[in-house]
């Protein structure tokens, strides 16, 4: 019986599986198919072709994209661990009622419509020079990723015993070095869920990089991608090739990260 | 778990400098400059949010264009404007089914899947990964692939239905379906953030409730709703909230499936302000509905806080 | 542990940064002459050098300082990205300290300039796309003193003049929006182009009995609407303005009586009931219809046959016509719609403004704008430009066919564009009717034009 249900379950998940694949298949027979191949979306070509893969790769000029997304989305991410773990300690340690404001102001952030504040935004940046500079765009990813960011490690930081700092303390660690020392190590889970979620979350944008990397050659990778969905263009093979090659490098991230991620995300999100 | 759950407004928790009392107490008090720590992200939010968000509430109070120079004041002209707009019934009524929708739909399905994987199944990482993996994908990428399912001419979804009937549906035009459509295409694309954090909440079970129970004679609907239900709620109170708000200012899948049509049947406020702020040239009335967006939010995510908060204050 | 944690970030920052290293390193090779820039810009990702194909020039060649213009153009296809490139690499051939970058940023093209102007941080030079005057005027150089400036076409001269005598950009190429159609389709079903709007629905009836429904007469799309929006404004030029029934000065002066837009709207609607437009109007993409057309299931579309090369792809062999609207009202002559494509105007705070007027003359060149119109596939916006394409018999045709400027451009507020297309679309929804479509379009006008 036992055994059986197993098995059942098991089948059962496959076909979970397979239905959440669904659209992934649909992307991959796109990516292989010739442009005056009409021939019904299931129906995965008969014959290998991959011009979609390499137009998209020069078209669109995945290198450079690519090398813009990982500047881009290598030193943000880096930045947001840094600014927001070192925002969220005081945060979590210090429950004034100044801080708690502060903590609300913080994640109220989540909530702000991105459009509302473009144009004075796109002002302010061409005010102080950062237009089509990685530097721009990072200070804002930056800023816009720490309200999650800073939610989750205040919350992390809140389920590590007091205990501890007491300890350090005692032993004549000082308010800093306490934090750097003995903290950010045990930090490790939840970093690895705000690089995920972070990760893909600035790998991916489209709403700022369109207005804030216009340069051919700071273009991120939907950006580039995008160009493709233009009025005239109804390239929809090589998107589908850009958009698989493009979503690689954050399944590979994911993949490596996925253990801590969970873990993370149960002391940081939700004990916290 | 109250203890270590950060603010709440309702928190009733002690002052947390007090546990360490004594010396250390006096230690505490005097790291007040700590707060140093967080100024760098508070300059950044100053800057790059409150100030841009000010000006924003300030064009709410003008007809700018949205390009030229030259504008003109005309106090809550835009606001009076907002609450007799016949379209607005439309798109508050759609932004509430993607944000309520979804998130309802994200939570009970990301639930059940959780529970499901955590059956300790062989095929557990795979099928973890696989929903998990359409969060990784650009959600504007995301909409054009349901596109191709839901599309009239060669969608794969007609492929199907014509093997049954003569003419092919157009899904996407139904006017008062299509939004659940677009729900649906959010739901699916996020799910995976849902289960993640169930599965995370079930880890934090300890085995041996569940023994107890089984030992009492529970079964296993039992066991769930006394055991995991109450256990898992603090995951619920994020999924929710944190889908909530996600599903309340879609956009991206939107522009891609329907571009808000037909009409505007299916624009939510996000993708009405852009078309309003952008197409018709009407930045000052885009941005009073991005206010209204804002206070929308707000009231909605503070309310299920609240309410899901004392829920497991309860259990 | 600490260690993996800061050896972590310390490497995505080395990482990073050496990628940015490389970045400056590829641009200089690319342009071999932004050494000198990059250095001083240290870790400024824009250090780039521009994509030009003159990586051979000397640097310094005559000691004079390094100009940068950035061009931004609306053109799509990437062929026709190519062409201007190639233009802008000969200019930096004969001007080795001027590079020219050009950005096409597609859909996103007049957002990205409307941000732009609100912020008046502008491109050297961009393309004004049928807006010179009304939206782009005030951020425009005179350029009446060019020396191209006298060769622009009689039709087109007056579009991108402002009412002061401003010249405002150079038309590269103009639009001549009429009915683009499938030859071989009216062939097969032996119809004429026809003349009047009413033979024109003549024909979809008999395209579409005839081939049993195979053929949709008309394709519009809801999603880019911009498709049934440009409907109503190509034809409202000739259901109002005509030597009949000229309504020019009620709709400039703002007394318009908008209960006549219902006739109009009707037509439409009457279109869609009766089934001669694409079932799936309303879901459909523009980008869907070449590929139908090529197929043979189209054979009209309204507008300028600029999907062309889209078709092609799919079927090489389709022969496709072009031919100017029909008629609305008894006695009118047939018209085309239209004004400026493809411009090029110069920013007027623009740092380099010479430079840029410069490279604008060096696109006029004859040889230049020939190269354009064969690309582009449209009439050049300059006078005695050969130019060789499948449709130059066509344009030869109807040469003495009048062109108007677009209805909305002249008739209507900024903003009701996007009000037309969007209402139209809800029309073929069935959501409002054409009456509470021309209330719509009142009420939307009025405030419009009181703003």
């Amino acid at each position: 019986m036992g055994r059986n249900r197993k098995a059942w379950a098991t089948i059962a998940s496959l076909a979970i599986c397979l239905v959440h694949i669904l659209p992934f298949y649909i992307l991959l027979t796109t990516s292989f198919k010739a442009s005056d191949d009409l021939s019904s979306k299931w129906v995965f070509p008969g014959y290998l072709y991959l011009d979609n893969f390499s137009n998209a790769w020069q078209e669109a000029n995945m290198l450079t994209a690519f090398r813009s997304n990982v500047v881009v989305t290598a030193i943000s991410v880096a930045l947001i661990i840094v600014v927001g773990s070192v925002a969220a300690y005081p945060l979590a340690r210090y429950q004034t009622r100044w801080n708690k404001f502060i903590y609300a102001l913080f994640v109220s952030a989540l909530i702000v419509p991105p459009l509302t504040i473009l144009v004075p935004l796109y002002k302010f940046m061409v005010d102080i020079g950062g237009m089509n500079h990685y530097w721009g765009i990072i200070l804002l990813f930056v800023t816009f990723n720490l309200p999650m960011t800073i939610f989750l490690y205040t919350g992390f930081i809140g389920t590590i015993p007091r205990e501890l700092d007491e300890a350090a303390m005692i032993d004549g660690a000082g308010r800093f070095e306490l934090f750097f020392r003995i903290l950010l190590p045990l930090l490790k889970p939840i970093t690895a869920t705000v690089v995920i979620l972070t990760g893909v979350a600035v790998w991916n944008d489209y709403q700022f990089s369109v207005f804030f990397l216009q340069h051919p050659h700071t273009r991120t990778i939907t950006v580039a991608l995008a160009s493709f969905f233009g009025q005239y263009n109804s390239n929809i093979g090589w998107v589908a090739a850009g958009s698989l090659m493009g979503a690689l490098p954050m399944i590979v991230l994911y993949l490596f990260l996925q253990r801590y991620f969970i873990s993370g995300l149960a002391s940081g999100a939700i004990k916290g | 778990m109250a203890n270590v759950r950060p603010f709440t407004t309702n928190d009733v928790r002690p002052d947390p400098a007090a546990p360490l009392g004594g010396p250390a107490g006096k230690r505490m008090r005097g790291s007040a400059w700590l707060n140093l720590l967080y100024v760098p992200a508070l300059i950044l939010f100053g800057v790059f949010i409150f100030y841009p968000f000010i000006k924003g509430v300030q064009i709410s109070f003008t007809n700018w264009d949205g390009y030229n120079q030259d504008f003109k004041w005309i106090g809550g002209f835009n606001y009076k404007r907002m609450f007799s707009d016949p379209d607005m019934g439309r798109v508050i009524r759609n932004t509430v089914i993607y944000g309520v929708g979804s998130a309802f739909l994200q939570n009970v399905i990301g639930l059940a899947y959780a529970l499901f994987l955590n059956m300790n199944l062989r095929t557990r990482g795979l099928v973890r990964t696989v929903i998990y993996l359409p969060v990784i994908i650009s959600s504007l990428i995301m909409g054009y692939i349901w596109y191709f399912f839901f599309q009239y001419d060669g969608g794969a979804i007609n492929d199907i239905l014509l093997l049954f009937q003569d003419e092919p549906s157009n899904l996407l035009g139904d006017k008062d379906f299509n939004s659940w459509i677009i729900t649906f295409v959010n739901t699916y694309q996020y799910l995976g953030i849902a289960m993640v954090l169930f599965l995370a909440g079930l880890q934090t079970i300890p085995k041996d409730y569940y023994e107890a129970a089984t030992i009492d004679g529970a079964t296993a609907f039992d066991r769930f709703r006394h055991v995991t239900w109450p256990l898992i709620a603090p995951s619920l109170t994020i999924s929710m909230v944190l889908n909530l708000i996600g599903g309340l200012k879609l956009f991206d899948v939107i522009v891609a499936m329907t571009n808000s049509g037909p009409g505007y049947a299916s624009a939510s406020m996000s993708s009405i302000m852009y078309l309003l702020y952008f197409g018709r040239e009407d930045a000052g009335y885009a941005a009073t509905i991005g206010i209204l967006m804002f206070v929308m939010i707000s009231i909605v995510s503070l309310v299920a806080l609240f309410l899901l908060r004392r829920r497991e204050v309860h259990a | 542990m600490r260690k993996t944690w800061i050896t972590v970030i310390a490497l995505l920052l080395i990482v990073s940064t050496a990628l940015v290293g490389c970045s400056q390193r590829s641009g200089g090779n690319d342009g071999g002459n932004v050494a000198n820039d990059s250095g001083s810009a240290g870790n400024d990702a824009d250090g780039n050098a521009p994509k030009t194909d003159d990586s051979a020039e000397p640097v310094k060649s005559d000691g004079g300082e390094k100009i940068r213009l950035t061009v931004y153009s609306t053109i799509g296809e990437l062929k026709n990205q190519d062409m201007m490139k190639s233009i802008a690499a000969d200019f930096t051939k004969e001007n080795p300290n001027i590079q020219v970058e050009f950005q096409f940023p597609g859909a996103e093209y007049e957002n990205i300039l409307k941000v732009k102007m609100a912020a008046n941080d502008l491109p050297d030079v961009f393309d004004t796309h049928g807006w010179a005057v009304i939206r782009y005027g005030k951020y425009l150089a005179d350029l009446k003193d060019e020396p191209w400036a006298g060769n622009l076409t009689d039709t087109i001269k007056p579009v991108v003049t402002d009412k002061d005598g401003k010249l405002e950009a150079l038309v590269l190429s103009e639009a001549k929006d009429g009915i683009s159609y499938n030859a071989d389709l009216l062939e097969k079903y032996g119809i004429a182009p026809p003349t009047r709007f009413a033979e024109l629905m003549d024909a979809a009836d008999k395209l579409k009995t005839e081939s049993n429904g195979d053929v949709t007469p008309f394709f519009m799309s809801g999603i880019d609407n911009g498709m049934i929006g440009g409907f109503l404004d190509l034809y409202a030029t000739s259901q109002y303005i005509s030597p009949s029934t000229n309504d020019s000065a009620s709709l400039l002066d703002g007394s318009f009586d908008w209960k006549k837009w219902t006739p109009l709207a009707q037509k439409l609607l009457d279109m869609q009931k009766k089934g001669y437009i694409n079932k799936d109007v309303l879901t459909a993409k523009y980008t869907d219809m070449p590929q139908r057309f090529a197929q043979g299931k189209i054979a009209f579309v309204f507008g300028a046959p600029s999907f062309a090369d889209e078709v092609y792809k799919v079927n090489k062999d389709i022969k496709i016509g072009i031919m100017p609207l029909t008629t609305m009202v008894d006695g009118d002559s047939q018209t085309f719609s239209g004004g400026e494509r493809y411009t090029m105007g110069a920013w007027k705070d623009g740092k380099h403004l010479e430079e840029s007027k410069k490279l604008i003359q060096f696109f006029a060149k004859p040889e230049n704008m020939s190269k354009i119109a064969n690309a582009t596939k449209l009439p050049p916006g300059l006078k005695d430009i050969p130019s060789q394409h499948e449709f130059t018999t066509y344009y030869e045709q109807f040469k003495d066919v009048r062109v108007f400027p677009y209805f909305d451009r002249v008739y209507l507020p900024n903003g009701m564009w996007d009000v037309m297309c969007k209402t139209g679309t809800a029309l073929v929804a069935g959501d409002v009717t054409p009456a509470q479509f021309a209330d719509k379009m009142k009420q939307e006008y009025d405030r419009l034009r009181n703003q």
